[in-house]
């Protein structure tokens, strides 16, 4: 068993940064940026490093001041939570405010967002999971009003009062489940679960936790928030909430479903909500007129397709899911960045492939993606699903079913706009939208997934390992019940 | 009636309320203390799922079992939810001001109209800094 | 041939390469190569060129899978999330693979000249055209479920990124094809996928062993999907809406390309997923409940009404385009019919119906763009009398429409005579009935397209027209030269139908240089031309003997009633060209199926409303509540109330 007390880090150091920045903020303007900069690049070594060692030498654990769990505080790492660790590490780096202001408060909350993020995906205690999804939440409620508009302010406000009600429902299941199992610690209660935690307790509270943390991982119905904050936001924000943040609380969601609630209602429970996701996000981005919107939307249904993957029982499904998440982290910002150009109605597209033929190449790279066409590494996630999906009961083939269609739709409204980018007269709007520094992350991502098609085979291996390690309950329970020793 | 009973109905009481009053207000404010309300009854259902009948206060002294007393693990819970939620609030509070401060009214129908104006107002070509952006 | 057998061929030597590795490696670097160096006009001369060595890799390749050799392997193969990819080239393939190769190489050829000058960015043409090829060649060459579904979606996205370069209503065109083309493609995932639930595995094999582990129930599911998924590219009816605007709006050489081949990889896939791997026999042993109708049965039913109505579709087009596009798709039908039989009649005569399309609908649709390409429209309405302006063209037309008809001397008629010849030995006189009257629409309606563009009046506009140059013309010559060749000779195009036969498996059809020897009747092509050619020949030696009374008149010295009528009288009659018959027909043309479209159309757009109506913050958390009460009800949560 593997004790490693570095586990802290990722969480610790942004959340002391985001404290001494605004103080480093005050000695020098421009020295925020490049302090807030410094201490994600730390972050991300520490955790590169951590994420190194786990690989190297299996799962590890460490119990916060000397206090074994199950009554102290626990923090867990296994491939998966370090994968999505490194991925925001990774997403805060690339979508780090690129103006030259010198306001600290973003800053401060980006950091703040990183902390609480990797504290989310690490935490081996119901509790403290909760804590750090409030901190997560804070920070973004911050980042969404960040771009000083009025709509922000009002969207980021709507927002709140949307999670913070969302989170006390999930707090309403975190008593519950502290009720039935006295305990919160997530390997306590995997052993616990079978005799405390089956039937109507242990459902209720599963559905009050997914409702709560769905809220961040835009489930269906309580993701109606997403178009609004994603279309008044900055687009680094959208696109490090749509992409990363939002597969946190799904992976947070896992780990409830894996350790603590594997029985068929709250699979059931999750496959539902995940369905409905994507007829509702596929259906209403068919309609939407603005490309902002248009991919809110396809972002609710991807998650829903993520919730789907998630809902099959077994490592099969948990690698799909995980090879979705990832693939859609990396399409989705470029996405939004790319309709960041393009604001309004689709019809300004128009001629734009002409004014900028590589954002337009992009834009078709993306949505083919997307759509699952091989080779492409879209086409390898969805593969992953279906042959999970098949070879699980009829419900799932039902909801493969569902998938494939919405495929169809998403295809429908992505070449829609890809139609205006290479059709129709030019709308005047020319070469002055097209400014390539601003693009640049789109194309870094863009790149992500060219490569990523040529490593498909060593992905697919390293995913399913992800998976399998993630499955194995007992060998997660052992791990944070010893770990502290 | 027992205490515990007197407890689990206030919360739920409580957070029914609260729900009511988020769901069917449209003043803003009323909004944000529904929410109060909610994450009031919420807390008290944690305190109540720690509580015992005739227990003393979780602290332990000599000649004292700790069989005897009230669990004191959701309380410590409620503590830092009553502190996130503070937090929580005064963001909210924060973020009222600038609302009113931009649109002039509270009301949750009116906010979301002027906000859909604006957005479409300030969709084509608004890729820049956006309109009545503050550094 | 024997002769050559007993050599040893110099590709049994080469060990690092095999023929289908060169074959792919070759368009793979011309499609890149063209997309580098595009823009100068030597670029379809190259193409061209290329296409040619590749001819005659693939003449090579055919020799092999004649003298025995099962299959020509690929040393490509990947091995991605435990699955294998593998590809290798088998007689089926082989026989598709020549028709695109030879299509594009003509198409190539026609665009490399003065048409392709005129056309605005046709260096993007000639490599889009390059990357079909490479698609349809990954597609032709798939071996196992996995790479014949990579491939199906790389031909379907080929395809569409070709069709949108017309621009215009060309991209609604592609647009429309691509959600079709989506649609088929996911169907097609779905079945795969269920084959690898069954068996654990994505090979050919893995097929077989699914079916006969199946349930009916799911044999059926997997039919459908394979036959509803395949069928859209080859438009077979209900899903084939989208065929005739997006392969009339592309442009003219990639339309001819498209046309003779594009919409083939469906029945490619059709042929290899349901007939060669399936079997007819299970395919007729899936019973339709309730009714006396198999899946076989069904699926033949579909061919023949895809025969039937997209003909008098055909008959009602004003465009030249249109109506040979819609003609393309009837032509499936006899395709699958033939295919379908089962028979080795019937199965050849499907296959060689494939060969004899691509030639002659290669030809007319080049013909049609030599047309357009000087009148400036292929509105039948505003054409005629262009016989004297544009005689080669209108021979090769003339060549073209004989064959699309069905007629002796040209190759169409052999086709479909052994595909009638199959349904009557069949015992299937309806679906005969249903072919004959097919024919007889595609007789009226190509008479219909030579009558208004080449024959009656010429227009004033049209007077200095010039005939196409060289390098149209003798691209669509040899195309119509070829069709007439395999006319007469019949035996040289079932030559190459034989080693695609011989991969499906069953009966060889025993035939020679002039035709087929069958019991119940046999077919001479040979001597049927001789005949014809001698009838002809006797009439214009009589002609000729008697007298020859002829003059030459100029095509506006008209008269009629006695009374001189200046070019600007309009006395030749082509808008409705058929009242009577429109008459008749008219009221069948419900458009159903365009209603049915429109519906789903609809449907998404209203859902799509509903969601983002209902979908607003201000409910949610009332919809958050809802869920919970919901969901306490599902898992049964009730009694938890302490």
């Amino acid at each position: 068993m593997n004790t490693v007390p570095q586990i802290i880090f990722p969480v610790a150091i942004p959340l002391i940064a985001a404290f001494l920045l605004p103080i480093a903020g005050r000695c020098h303007a421009g020295f925020g940026r490049i302090f807030g900069r410094a201490a994600v690049l730390v972050t991300f070594l520490a955790s590169a490093l951590l994420a190194w060692q786990v690989a190297g030498a299996g799962p590890a654990s460490s119990a916060m001041g000397g206090f074994k769990a199950p009554l102290g505080i626990v923090f867990y790492a296994d491939n998966l939570a370090m994968a999505f660790v490194l991925l925001l590490n990774i997403g805060v780096w690339l979508f780090w405010p690129s103006g030259d202001e010198d306001r600290s408060g973003p800053y401060t909350l980006l950091l703040t967002l990183l902390g609480g993020g990797a504290g989310l995906v690490l935490s081996g205690d119901l509790f403290n999971i909760f804590v750090f999804y409030e901190i997560v939440a804070v920070a973004s409620y911050g980042l969404a009003a960040s771009g000083g508009s009025a709509a922000g302010f009002g969207a980021s406000l709507r927002y709140l009062l949307l999670s913070a009600l969302g989170s006390s429902l999930a707090l309403m299941g975190i008593a519950l489940v502290y009720a039935a199992a006295g305990t919160l610690n997530l390997a306590d209660l995997a052993l616990l679960a079978p005799d405390v935690l089956r039937g109507p307790p242990g459902a209720a509270a599963f559905l009050l936790l997914l409702i709560g943390f769905g809220v961040k991982a835009e489930l269906f119905p309580v993701n109606s928030w997403v178009p609004e904050i994603y279309a008044s936001a900055p687009v680094r924000v959208t696109s490090l909430l749509a992409g990363i943040v939002s597969k946190l609380a799904l992976i947070v969601i896992l780990r409830f479903l894996v350790l603590v609630f594997p029985m068929p209602s709250a699979y059931g429970l999750l496959l539902t909500l995940g369905i409905l996701g994507v007829l509702a996000g596929e259906l209403a981005a068919y309609r939407a007129r603005d490309l902002n919107s248009t991919f809110a939307w396809s972002s609710i249904a991807q998650l829903g397709v993520i919730a789907i993957a998630f809902s099959i029982p077994g490592p099969a499904g948990i690698a799909a899911g995980i090879a979705l998440a990832l693939h859609h982290a990396v399409v989705k910002p470029a996405f939004f960045f790319i309709a960041d150009k393009w604001r309004g109605d689709v019809k300004l597209l128009s001629g734009g492939a002409r004014t900028s033929p590589l954002v337009a190449a992009l834009f078709v790279l993306l949505s083919l993606s997307i759509i699952g066409i091989p080779p492409l590494p879209g086409f390898w996630a969805k593969y992953l699903l279906l042959d999970a999906a098949f070879s699980s009961s009829p419900a799932y083939w039902l909801a493969a079913a569902v998938v494939l269609a919405g495929a169809v739709v998403e295809g429908a409204y992505l070449f829609r706009a890809a139609g205006f980018f290479y059709g129709g007269p030019q709308k005047g709007r020319g070469a002055a939208l097209f400014m390539p520094g601003e693009l640049v992350p789109a194309f870094v991502l863009g790149a992500v997934l060219l490569v990523a098609m040529f490593a498909i085979a060593p992905l697919g291996a390293y995913i399913t390992s992800m998976a399998v390690q993630a499955a194995d309950v007992p060998a997660i329970a052992a791990q944070i019940l010893l770990g502290g020793n | 009636m027992s205490t515990g009973a007197v407890l689990y109905a206030g919360a739920i009481g409580l957070f029914l309320i609260g729900c009511y009053a988020m769901v069917a207000e449209r003043h803003l404010i009323r909004n944000i203390l529904g929410l109060v309300l909610v994450e009031s009854g919420v807390n008290l259902l944690l305190v109540a799922v720690g509580f015992r009948e005739n227990a003393a206060a979780p602290i332990l002294k000599a000649g004292q079992s700790a069989g005897m007393m009230v669990d004191p693990l959701p309380q410590a819970l409620v503590l830092t939810a009553i502190v996130i939620g503070f937090g929580v609030l005064a963001l909210a509070l924060a973020l009222v001001v600038r609302v009113h401060q931009a649109y002039g009214t509270l009301d949750t129908r009116e906010v979301a109209r002027l906000m859909r104006v604006e957005r479409e107002a300030s969709g084509p070509g608004a890729a820049g800094p956006r309109a009545g952006a503050k550094s | 041939m024997s002769l050559l057998l007993r050599r040893r061929f110099f590709w049994e030597e080469i060990d690092l390469m095999s023929l289908l590795d060169i074959l792919l490696l070759v368009a793979a670097l011309l499609a890149s190569g063209l997309f580098v160096l595009g823009r100068g006009s030597f670029a379809g001369w190259l193409a061209t060129v290329v296409y040619g060595l590749m001819l005659a890799v693939l003449a090579i390749a055919g020799l092999a899978l004649d003298s025995g050799v099962a299959f020509i392997p690929s040393a490509m193969s990947f091995e991605i999330l435990g699955r294998n990819l593998g590809w290798r080239l088998d007689g089926l393939g082989w026989f598709f693979a020549l028709l695109t190769v030879g299509a594009a190489f003509f198409a190539s050829w026609y665009g490399s000249g003065e048409w392709g000058r005129k056309q605005k960015r046709m260096g993007l043409q000639h490599a889009l055209l390059a990357l079909n090829v490479l698609a349809m060649l990954l597609l032709l060459s798939s071996g196992d479920l996995l790479s014949l579904f990579i491939g199906w979606e790389l031909v379907s996205w080929a395809a569409f990124a070709i069709m949108t370069q017309g621009g215009g209503p060309a991209v609604a065109a592609a647009y429309r094809y691509m959600i079709y083309a989506l649609a088929g493609a996911m169907a097609v995932f779905a079945a795969i996928m269920l084959v690898q639930n069954v068996t654990g595995g994505l090979g050919f094999a893995d097929l077989q062993t699914a079916i006969s582990a199946m349930s009916t129930a799911q044999v059926w599911v997997l039919f459908i999907l394979f036959a509803a998924g395949f069928g859209v590219k080859m438009a077979l009816m209900p899903f084939h809406l989208w065929q005739a605007p997006a392969y009339s709006e592309t442009p003219g050489a990639s339309s001819a390309f498209l046309n003779a081949v594009s919409a083939r990889m469906g029945l490619f896939a059709l042929i290899l997923v349901l007939v060669k791997l399936t079997g007819l026999e299970a395919l007729g042993s899936l019973a339709i409940p309730f009714t006396f109708m198999s899946a076989k049965s069904a699926l033949m039913w579909v061919a023949a009404i895809t025969m039937v109505v997209p003909t008098f579709i055909a008959l009602m087009q004003t465009d030249a385009r249109m109506l040979l596009t819609w003609h393309g798709i009837g032509q499936g039908g006899y395709m699958l019919l033939g295919v379908l039989v089962g028979t080795s009649l019937g199965t050849a005569g499907g296959l060689m119906h494939v060969f004899n399309y691509a030639t002659y609908q290669a030809a007319l649709f080049l013909a049609v763009t030599a047309v357009i390409h000087r009148a400036g429209t292929s509105d039948l309405d505003e054409l005629g009398g262009l016989i004297t302006r544009m005689p080669w063209t209108y021979v090769t037309l003339l060549m073209g429409i004989i064959g699309l008809a069905g007629l002796p001397p040209m190759n169409g008629f052999v086709s479909k005579w052994m595909i009638y010849k199959s349904l009557l030995d069949g015992g299937q006189p309806l679906l005969l009935i249903m072919a004959f009257a097919a024919t007889l629409g595609t007789i009226l309606s190509v008479y219909k397209l030579i009558h208004n563009i080449f024959l009656g009046q010429l227009r004033r506009e049209h007077q200095h027209l010039k005939e196409a140059p060289v390098s149209m013309v003798l691209p669509m010559l040899i195309l119509a030269g070829i069709g007439f060749v395999t006319g007469f000779m019949p035996g040289l195009a079932l030559n190459i139908t034989d080693i695609a036969q011989r991969a499906i498996g069953g009966d060889m059809l025993p035939h020679h240089l002039g035709g087929v020897t069958l019991a119940t009747g046999s077919l001479n092509m040979l001597w049927v031309v001789g005949v014809l050619i001698g009838a002809i020949g006797a009439g214009a030696l009589i002609f000729y003997l008697l007298g020859n009374r002829r003059y030459e008149v100029h095509q506006f010295d008209n008269y009629a009633g006695g009374h001189f009528l200046s070019a600007d009288i309009r006395y030749h009659f082509s808008h409705e060209f058929y009242p009577g018959l429109a008459r008749v027909i008219g009221p069948w043309y419900r458009g159903s199926i365009v209603r049915a479209e429109q519906g789903i159309g609809i449907l998404v757009n209203v859902a799509g409303d509903l969601w983002q109506a209902v979908f607003r913050v201000a409910y949610t958390p009332l919809y958050m509540l809802l869920v919970v009460v919901l969901g306490l009800v599902f898992t049964g949560s009730w009694g938890i109330v302490p």
